[in-house]
């Protein structure tokens, strides 16, 4: 039943031949929570997904389901359910058959596949399409098609593989809202992968973060927007990213081409750091870094303003009207909550 | 598609001629069969004679009745078809998806048998069977057959798993189906075109082989392209009864290649229309 789903990966490691692909994963998914693997692509996260699931080994490490090790067992014994990045839905059968197989499988009484199926497919809004093949259906239906399939059979843990990045925009965007909506009326714990930062920020109850093989940051989405613990998470994170400038960490400011920021925060001994600040934290104006505005990217109710400081391209963000000209040089400052400090050369936070 | 009237004429002048190569021999053996053997031997030949049956009872019927080698053929050749096919479908399916170590090369070596010729083998498939007592026999022939047909159907089978995606039996296994019920319920439903093709051809095969028939087989089995061959003797060759006895050979393939018409057509375009969308 679906009562519990709680996950825990400890120290896995996975390597294909030469190359380790990821260098010890440690994660703890609690049961009912929607939590997202996110990250470039290549950095682990589909991989981590595989082992989940059981259809990737590991190299080391342990797969633990509600206290018990599954490292070793295969897909079918874990209770877990999946949607794929290509759906993978069955051409040559039905809907219908499609959504009822996983319960055919387990030997379920054919009523009471029907009734499974069409309570399913309901709440996916697909009801009226059960008897169609999915040829016959568009992206958006097929894709819940698959979704259908993953929950008929109330699986402990529900895995979604980039779900909704076959789809266009404004489908993406409807979607992803009735796929929270399902994930909180079904109470099951889901782990969804993505290297989409909007869907992960929208989606999760908390995020891990992949770079490169290893999580660099578990959290809240808000506290990995607000608190990114990796210069690599800052970037990543938001849009436009965040600007990251070289600088000095000189007592409780630093110091950008002579010019020194209050960042609120004080350092023993000087040290050179990167400081990130967002868009929407830079204010024009008063007496800080000077630069020059080169473009300024209108939104409607917010515009973007392209800045030139020496060789750093900075991005500004402003409600309403940018307040600025192109070609005019300008005055940048933050407040000094809004300053993000990274060590230069480990690229940990540091404030 | 518009085309242009020129084009058309053209394309059906070259169709008409490519189809009448091809079916002037199958026509022509028609006719014959329905001849006297003195109208078959007039020269010039005639096409305006008087049709007798003559020759389709002689051979249903008569003292050279092929029927008996009819069933021979039926008897091999359905033998060799189903052997082929149980053996084939999971080592093709194995071949396209497990990886273990010389999957490259074994799967040289199942085209490698392909490309030896058939008449090298004869010799040492008679000695081999007749050290373990199996010329004439129904079992000894099957197997000889299985020896070039199975090669075969793995390699042609092989593209065919090789076309699903990994995903769809990645699905079919977290749907706790298992290896086999992923084989039975989502692999074969899928390649069933692709099976069709290769058991109609393996089946072909083995009712139109002649060479190891007629060496390894005897008056016990007998299939009938080795009878037909009786027709054809150092004296005479009696042409209608051997036109006749080819009609009466090829009835079977004829209805075989209709029933799979339409899955021969869908199995030779698979891969054709990736771009086109899930099949």
């Amino acid at each position: 039943m679906s009562q519990l789903g709680n996950v825990r990966l400890q120290g896995v490691v996975k390597r294909h031949g030469e190359t380790t692909v990821l260098h010890g994963v440690d994660l703890e998914i609690r049961a009912g929570e929607f939590f997202v693997l996110l990250g470039p692509s290549g950095s682990g996260k589909t991989t981590t997904l595989r082992i989940l699931a059981g259809l990737e080994s590991v190299s080391a490490g342990q797969v633990l389901m509600d206290g018990v090790d599954v490292t070793g067992a295969e897909p079918g014994a874990r209770d877990v359910a999946m949607v794929f990045q290509s759906y993978a839905l069955y051409p040559h059968m039905t809907v219908a058959q499609n959504i009822g197989f996983p319960l055919k499988m387990i030997g379920t009484p054919k009523e009471a596949i029907a009734q499974a199926v069409a309570d399913a497919a309901a709440r996916v809004s697909i009801g009226h399409l059960l008897q169609r093949r999915p040829g016959q259906l568009s992206g958006g239906q097929q894709q819940r098609v698959a979704l259908a399939r993953a929950i008929v059979r109330q699986p402990k843990l529900f895995l979604l593989d980039e779900p909704l990045s076959n789809l266009d925009a404004k489908l993406r965007l409807e979607t992803r809202l009735e796929l929270k909506q399902l994930q909180r009326a079904l109470g099951v714990t889901a782990v969804y992968v993505t290297h989409d930062q909007e869907e992960a920020m929208t989606l999760a109850d908390r995020v891990a973060v992949f770079m490169d093989g290893r999580i660099v940051q578990v959290a809240t989405p808000r506290e990995i927007y607000s608190r990114p613990a990796q210069v690599a998470v800052a970037g990543f994170i938001g849009t436009p990213p965040m600007n990251l400038v070289p600088a000095l960490w000189r007592d409780d400011a630093v110091v950008i081409d002579g010019v020194a920021h209050p960042v609120g925060a004080r350092t023993p001994q000087t040290r050179e750091v990167t400081l990130g600040v967002r868009p929407g934290e830079l204010r024009a104006g008063g007496a800080g870094t000077e630069a020059r505005v080169e473009y300024i990217e209108e939104l409607g109710d917010h515009c973007i303003v392209d800045l030139k400081a020496g060789d750093t391209r900075l991005r500004l963000k402003a409600e309403g009207q940018a307040g600025v000209r192109e070609g005019e040089t300008i005055h940048l400052g933050f407040a000094p909550g809004a300053a993000h400090l990274f060590d230069r050369a480990s690229g940990e936070r540091l404030n | 598609m518009q085309r242009s009237v020129p084009r058309r004429v053209a394309l059906f002048a070259v169709a008409g001629l490519l189809v009448s190569v091809w079916a002037f021999p199958v026509l022509w053996a028609l006719l014959t069969s329905f001849k006297t053997e003195r109208d078959v031997l007039a020269y010039p030949p005639v096409l305006v004679f008087a049709p007798t049956l003559a020759n389709y009872r002689e051979v249903l019927f008569g003292s050279s009745s092929i029927l008996p080698n009819l069933w021979s053929s039926l008897v091999v050749s359905c033998w060799a078809t189903v052997l082929t096919m149980l053996f084939a479908l999971p080592a093709a399916y194995a071949l396209a998806r497990l990886r273990y170590p010389g999957k490259r090369a074994s799967g040289f070596f199942v085209l490698a048998t392909q490309m030896l010729p058939p008449v090298g083998l004869i010799i040492p498939y008679y000695l081999v069977l007749q050290r373990i007592g199996g010329l004439d026999s129904y079992s000894g022939l099957v197997t000889i057959y299985l020896t070039f047909s199975l090669p075969f159907a793995v390699w042609l089978m092989v593209s065919y798993f090789e076309d699903i995606p990994y995903e769809m039996e990645e699905a079919a296994l977290l749907d706790r189906a298992g290896r086999l019920r992923t084989l039975w319920y989502v692999i074969l439903p899928q390649v069933g075109g692709g099976i069709a093709v290769t058991t109609v051809f393996v089946f072909l095969n083995a009712w139109n082989e002649f060479l190891f028939a007629v060496v390894l087989g005897g008056n016990k089995v007998r299939p009938v392209t080795v009878a037909m061959f009786n027709f054809i003797s150092v004296e005479q060759t009696q042409w209608a009864r051997l036109a006749a006895g080819a009609m009466v050979a090829m009835a079977p393939v004829i209805l075989v290649g209709l029933a799979a018409q339409r899955h021969i057509v869908k199995g030779l375009t698979v891969g054709a229309v990736k771009g086109g969308g899930r099949r």
